[in-house]
This record gives C-alpha cells, structure tokens and sequence, in this order.
C-alpha cells in the first residue's frame, strides 16, 4: 500500500463529500452549470482592492533587490512591525514585531501553534458547529479533539465547555466570525470564557484560547468584533488574507500572541522552529511586503450584507428555521427533517447545491455559502421556494 | 511546560552549537564590522532571479486575469502541472502526465506531504551522512524514524551499509544529489547499486520509494549529468524546489514528481491532496506557479558558481586541506584539520573572521561545511585566511 493507514482512514471518512461534490459535477454537466445553484464553497469571487494590485505591481516592478530571498522564518521585521503596530493601535496592548509570526494562511498558523503547544494526547476543545479541518489540524499534532456543542443560536454555552475541562485540556478553539454559522460571538460571552480559563489558571492549569480570525473585518449591521486580547491573557490569534483581500490563492496570514502571556520566548521561539520544520519556512515573500500595507483594508464589506439579507429573506420566505449571520458569508439553516444528507439531496433536485450540517458535526442543519455573485441568490429563490416547505408539503 | 516536548527536545538537538556559534558570529562581526567578515554559514545564494523570469511576473500583474489569486486544487493549476509534465517527459524520457505533477511549497513543504501521506508510525526512512539536518524534522514530524547511514570517504553511497540498515519497517531511501553538505553527486554506479539492492527487496514483497530531494538538481559542474532516476527505478519521487535555480528561496514553491510507472500513484494523489490540505500549506502560492511552469528549462548562471568552486577549492589544497573536489550544490565539505571541527570551527571564527557550519549540523563530525553562495568578492577576501589557517596544520 502507498500511502499511510491514517490518511486512508482520512480519505474513506470524507468519502461521502466526495460524493456529493461528484454529484454536483454530474450536475452541472447535465443541466450546465449556469443552471446550478452552488452554495457549497467558501472561496470568494471577489477581486482583491484595486489599490493592492496596484502596490503590487510597483513592488515587482521596483527594482529592489534581495526580494525573492529567504528571510528570517517568522518574516521580515519591517512587515511584522508594521502589523504588530496595527494590533497596537486596535488594543492599546504593547505589541511589537515579537509577537508576530507571519504564516501560510490561518491553516498554516493553526499547524504552527498546535504543534508548537500540544504533547501527545493533549487535548484542545472545538465548539460545534465546526470547521472539520480542526479535527485534522488537532491530530497532526498528536492532539485529542473534544467537541462541545454551542447554544440554539450558536453561542458559547460556558457551563457545556466547564464540564468538558480536563486536566488534558491544553486550548480551546474559537472562531468568531464563525464558519459554518455565521454567528459572532459577545463581549459578555467572551468575559465568561475567560473567566472559567482564569479559574483553572489559578488552580496552575494554563489553557490558551486560540482564536481563528480568517473572518475578522466581514462584520455586519456595525458589529464590532470584541478584542480577545484585552479579555484574556492566554490568548493567540491566527488569521489570514484569504477573505478581507481576496488572496486565498497566496497563502498570506500570520500568528498574533498576546504581549501579556508569561514567558512568551520559549513559545514564539517554538512557532518559529515549527513554521520551519513544518515545511513552511517562512511565509511567502513577496505577499508579506504587500500585505502589511493593508491591514486596515479590506474588500466591499457592504456586498456581503447586500448578499446576506438577500440569502436571509428568500430563506425565511421559503419556511426554514435559521439564525441571521452576523458575519463571514455563512448561513446554517435546520433541516426540515431530521436527515439532513436526505434534505441536501432534495435540494439538489432543486438543482440547489448545500453542504450537510453533518460535515461540520452538526447532523440536522446544512451550510449554504454566499460568497457568489448576486444573481445566483437572486435566481434561487424560485428554487427554494418551490420546496414547498410553507405549504406543510414535508 | 509552554511548549510541547517533542518541539523542544528538537530545538535543543541543535540549539546548543548553533545558537553559540550564532551569537558569536554577531560578536565578531559587531567587533570587525559586516566587510571584514566573511559568511559562508547560510545556503542563501545573493543572486537575483533570472530577468526574463522579473519581467513576466510584472507582466502577469500589469496584465490581472480574473481570479488569478484564488484557491485551485490543492495540487495546483491543471495547465502548470501539465507544462511542467511535459519538460519531465522531455527531459526523462517517461509519459509523465499533469496528474504525475503535484505543486508544492518548496522541497520542504513537498517533503512534509509527502512523507505525511506515506509514513505509519515507526516506519523507517533510510538517509545517507552527512545529510541535511532538517530530514530528520521532516520524518519525525509524522512519526517516522531516520536511519542514517555512513557515506564512503568519498561521499559516494555505501550500498552494503544501507543493505544492512533495511528493515522490515523501510519505507523509503530519501537521497539528495547534488548533496547538502558535501557538493557530490552521486555517480551511476552508486545509482546502480542501490537500485540493484531495492529491486532485491521488491522481488521479496517490499516495496521501498525511492525520494530524490532535487532542490540542486541543475547546479553541476563540468557538464556532468545526473543519472535517470525515474529510468532507473520504478518506484521513484522527486522533490524539487526553485529556491536555488530559480533565486527564489522567499516565494516557496517547488513540486512533487512521481513517477508514471508507480501503479498506485492516483491513490497517492489523493493522499497528497489530504495532506496538503490538513498541514496547513492548502496549495503552492498562486502567482508563482505559473512563474515555475514557465521556466523549467532556465536556471540562473551556474558558470558563475563552478567559478567561485573553483577559486576557493583551489585554496582549500594550497592550505593542505582534505577536500572532496564539489561536482555540484554550492557547498563544500573539507575535512577539519582538528579532530573536534568545534574547536577549528571557532579558531576559523576568531583568528581568519571566517564562519562556517560544523560538520555535526549535518551528523558527521570531523568535517566543516562551506557554503559559497556568497559574492565572488568574499571569497577572494577569504582565501588567505583558508591558506594560512591551513598551513598551521600541514605536518612535515
């Protein structure tokens, strides 16, 4: 056999997305695929600011040298403290170019802090719904995964993460603006986690929260995202330029860890040496210069709400249960019945394609991304509404 | 603890010489100043890439195409790997495909999801010494254990060695030619040997991969060719990076070639694409992709490094030091005239302000490493020191 035993077990588990993508395809092929409503992917048609392209071209057209170079592995200074400035000004925390490593995307940063944390059979808690490559992230590592459910409307339910606490418990994962539901969290719900983490820190038991920042700047109705730092001491965050400037092709993010951790060295000196021996290396070059100009930029964050309000109203209109996203460009409607692959696949006779909820450890619900252009929601209406769901027809 | 055990175990396996032999470096070049110290410590050439290779990245951008910076298949863009598939048909003389190309994050990002896909816990990879420290991370990092074995003097393989290192538990062969430290390239009749002993192991029922890390693969010297591995064993990899023939070590890409002739590999693939997905590298960045496919056949000038080989070789042997003549890479590996090459290394340092690597960063001790990726300049500055430094060991 060529290949390991814990990627075959990984490739026959996500068997069934296969499946589903390979009936999407057949699709497509046989109804082309302007007739085809795919709400499936996370990856944004939008065009990064025009402003960055055109920092783009000046920085490879300026003749620089030395710019396609190995640099230090947690980046270049400059770029690392122009970022730690941003973070500095946000929080009012005393951020410099050491509390920042620069990575591929947050995928790349997530690796790099859990294989810097976690010893074998550590565990790190992940609220569901969830983005079901944490699981992977987790393992790679040697960690164990504890899944903890949130609340109706997918909010922290503290007392549910209290009794999943182990003396193992290393972190817990959140990812506020959330992917698959759309949900941001509280100042106040955030205050009670870290409440909880700082009962345990007192007993001697240190647990980290990370926090999955890919979707910080898509925020709606003026929501302002709590700052994790200024709550909680223990705190990392990952985040990535994949959404808020459309490179999710580049591999550009980076790792912020909090200046109020005590002895911080060791850990940052251990991201640094897993972000190479991981293979990354280092972050890649030319996509560092750009970036950090823009950290206070990000794509037409207005079309998303256009798009979500849109998504939301046809969804109500057609009878189903869902809680309105307060950010990112997901929404996680309940199935009308409790099978939610059965349901998806109905909804594919409507020639609507959805993710089950079951993908993200959260049988009954399914995913509906929205991050595609207007006139595939608009023209999907028909289609949803045709379910018959108001009709009492299932 | 605040970080895991294995990460700092793994720190401390290098850290204590490194560390010291890096501070020191800083202390020296405070003391004398950056131009009266001359590096050969890092394998991070000063050369630029190739113009035409600048030019058509400005032209890309000044020239946007729609969704140019979006996620593709984690293996990368279908129209690259089959331009690239087709300079290893030409250039191998095999039916590779696009699907035989996998777009990686340089030879370490490529190695990483690689060996992640193959490894099971306690599988074993065989590497010759003196290696590259990093491939003993790399296994480690997916629960697999390197067996180093000896090189002969002359840094060709030891086949009987490496016969007697395989277990049942053997996995692969990971070889790296041109090689990291020493600049040998391993001839046809090491080629040979070691294919004849892993098709051996084959007609018994194991199946060990053959992994060649290319990332020097067009740095040889006086038009010396490497032998056809692909040709000459079946069940062949090969990592490649542009970091070093391109000049673009900061932009992280590079690519996986398998081998048309290994039966299973769509399942690989698969595995690949899950690994690449889950390690976090996800794909090889976007815009640089289409820069690889487009210049497999350019390298930057490698005359200019055979000439700088050869200026600091030829005072190497006026010092009378023992030295394997580098038939490709950018490094030399000279025998220390001390047998702690610590105590040389430092001496080096201290009374000539020359730094290089100690030979036990690449697992074999007695030997330095040079690595002269380094402006003409700075080699010329330093050959007195080499000779001089030498000629206080030459016995009579």
């Amino acid at each position: 056999m060529g290949i390991s035993k814990a990627i075959s077990k990984s490739m026959r588990d996500s068997s069934w997305i296969r499946a589903m993508f390979e009936e999407g395809e057949k699709m497509k092929k046989i109804h082309g695929p302007e007739n085809i409503l795919d709400f499936t992917l996370g990856n944004p048609v939008m065009e990064p600011p025009a402003r960055l392209k055109e920092e783009l071209v000046r920085l490879v057209t300026s003749d620089d040298p030395g710019m396609h170079r190995y640099m230090t592995n947690s980046g270049y200074e400059d770029v690392r403290a122009e970022i730690a400035e941003f973070h500095s000004q946000r929080t009012g925390l005393p951020f410099t170019r050491d509390h920042i490593v620069m990575t591929v995307g947050s995928a790349g940063g997530m690796n790099v802090v859990l294989k810097s944390l976690l010893d074998p059979g550590n565990e790190v808690i992940v609220l569901t719904p969830f983005f079901v490559e944490f699981k992977f992230y987790i393992e790679n590592h040697g960690g164990v995964m504890k899944l903890v459910p949130t609340t109706e409307d997918f909010h922290l339910d503290v007392g549910k993460i209290e009794a999943a606490i182990t003396r193992k418990t290393k972190a817990i994962i959140i990812n506020s603006p959330n992917n698959p539901t759309g949900a941001v969290y509280s100042d106040k719900e955030l205050l009670d986690l870290a409440d909880l983490l700082r009962r345990r820190r007192e007993k001697g038991h240190r647990i980290f929260l990370l926090s999955d920042e890919a979707y910080r700047k898509i925020l709606y109705d003026g929501v302002v995202l709590p700052d994790v730092f200024s709550i909680y001491e223990d705190t990392i965050s990952v985040t990535s330029h994949s959404k808020d400037l459309a490179l999710p092709g580049e591999r550009i993010g980076y790792i912020t860890a909090s200046p109020r951790i005590t002895n911080l060295k060791p850990l940052m000196d251990a991201m640094i040496f897993s972000n190479r021996i991981l293979g990354f290396i280092n972050a890649p070059a030319l996509m560092q210069r750009l970036v950090s100009r823009f950290q206070k930029n990000s794509v037409d964050i207005l079309d998303y709400q256009k798009k979500r309000d849109a998504l939301y109203n046809i969804l109500v209109e057609a009878g189903l249960s869902v809680v309105k996203p307060m950010g990112a460009f997901y929404i996680f409607p309940r199935s009308p019945i409790p099978d939610d692959i059965a349901f998806v696949r109905e909804l594919q006779k409507h020639r609507i394609l959805a993710v089950p909820g079951v993908g993200f450890g959260t049988p009954g619900h399914f995913r509906l991304a929205y991050c595609i252009p207007m006139d595939v929601i608009e023209r999907s209406r028909k289609h949803f509404l045709e379910l018959g769901l108001r009709n009492g027809k299932k | 603890m605040i970080v895991s055990g294995q990460i700092q175990k793994l720190i401390a396996d290098q850290e204590g010489w490194t560390r010291r032999m890096f501070e020191e470096g800083i202390k020296i070049k405070k003391l004398y100043g950056e131009d009266n110290v001359y590096d050969f410590s890092l394998g991070n050439p000063d050369t630029e890439p190739p113009r035409e290779l600048q030019k058509m990245i400005a032209e890309m951008l000044l020239n946007p195409v729609k969704g140019m910076h979006r996620y593709m298949t984690n293996s990368g863009y279908e129209d690259v790997r089959a331009e690239i598939a087709g300079y290893l048909e030409e250039t191998h003389g095999l039916p590779f495909t696009a699907s035989h190309v996998f777009m990686t994050n340089g030879s370490a990002g490529g190695l990483n999801i690689l060996l992640k896909s193959m490894l099971n816990r306690g599988d074993e990879v065989i590497v010759p010494t003196p290696f590259f420290w990093e491939f003993k991370n790399y296994v480690v990092n997916h629960g697999g254990k390197l067996k180093t074995v000896r090189s002969m003097d002359d840094f060709q393989l030891d086949v009987d060695r490496m016969a007697a290192a395989i277990t049942p538990r053997t996995r692969a062969v990971l070889l790296n030619s041109p090689n990291n430290p020493t600049g040998a390239v391993y001839s046809q009749k090491s080629i040979s040997d070691l294919v004849a002993l892993l098709n051996a192991r084959r007609s018994r029922g194991q199946d060990i991969y053959l992994i060649a890390d290319d990332a020097y693969r067009k740095l040889v010297y006086d038009g010396i060719t490497l032998p056809n591995l692909f040709k000459a064993y079946d069940l062949t990899f090969s990592i490649n990076s542009h970091s070093k023939d391109l000049a673009l070590p900061g932009e992280r890409i590079g690519y996986i070639a398998i081998s048309p002739r290994i039966a299973e590999a769509d399942l690989l693939v698969s595995g690949l694409m899950i690994t690449q997905r889950t390690l976090g590298f996800v794909n090889a960045p976007a815009l640089f992709q289409r820069v690889a496919a487009r210049f497999q056949r350019t390298s930057v000038d490698i005359g200019e490094y055979q000439r700088k080989r050869d200026v600091l070789y030829n005072a190497l042997m006026e010092g009378g030091f023992e030295c394997v003549k580098p038939e490709g890479a950018f490094y030399m590996f000279p025998r220390s005239p001390i047998a702690d090459e610590l105590v040389f290394v430092r001496m080096l340092q201290q009374d000539e302000r020359i730094m290089v690597v100690p030979g036990r960063g690449f697992g074999k001790k007695g030997h330095f490493r040079i690595a002269y990726c380094v402006p003409m300049e700075t080699i010329q500055k330093s050959v007195e020191g080499f000779i001089r430094i030498g000629k206080r060991f030459i016995k009579r």
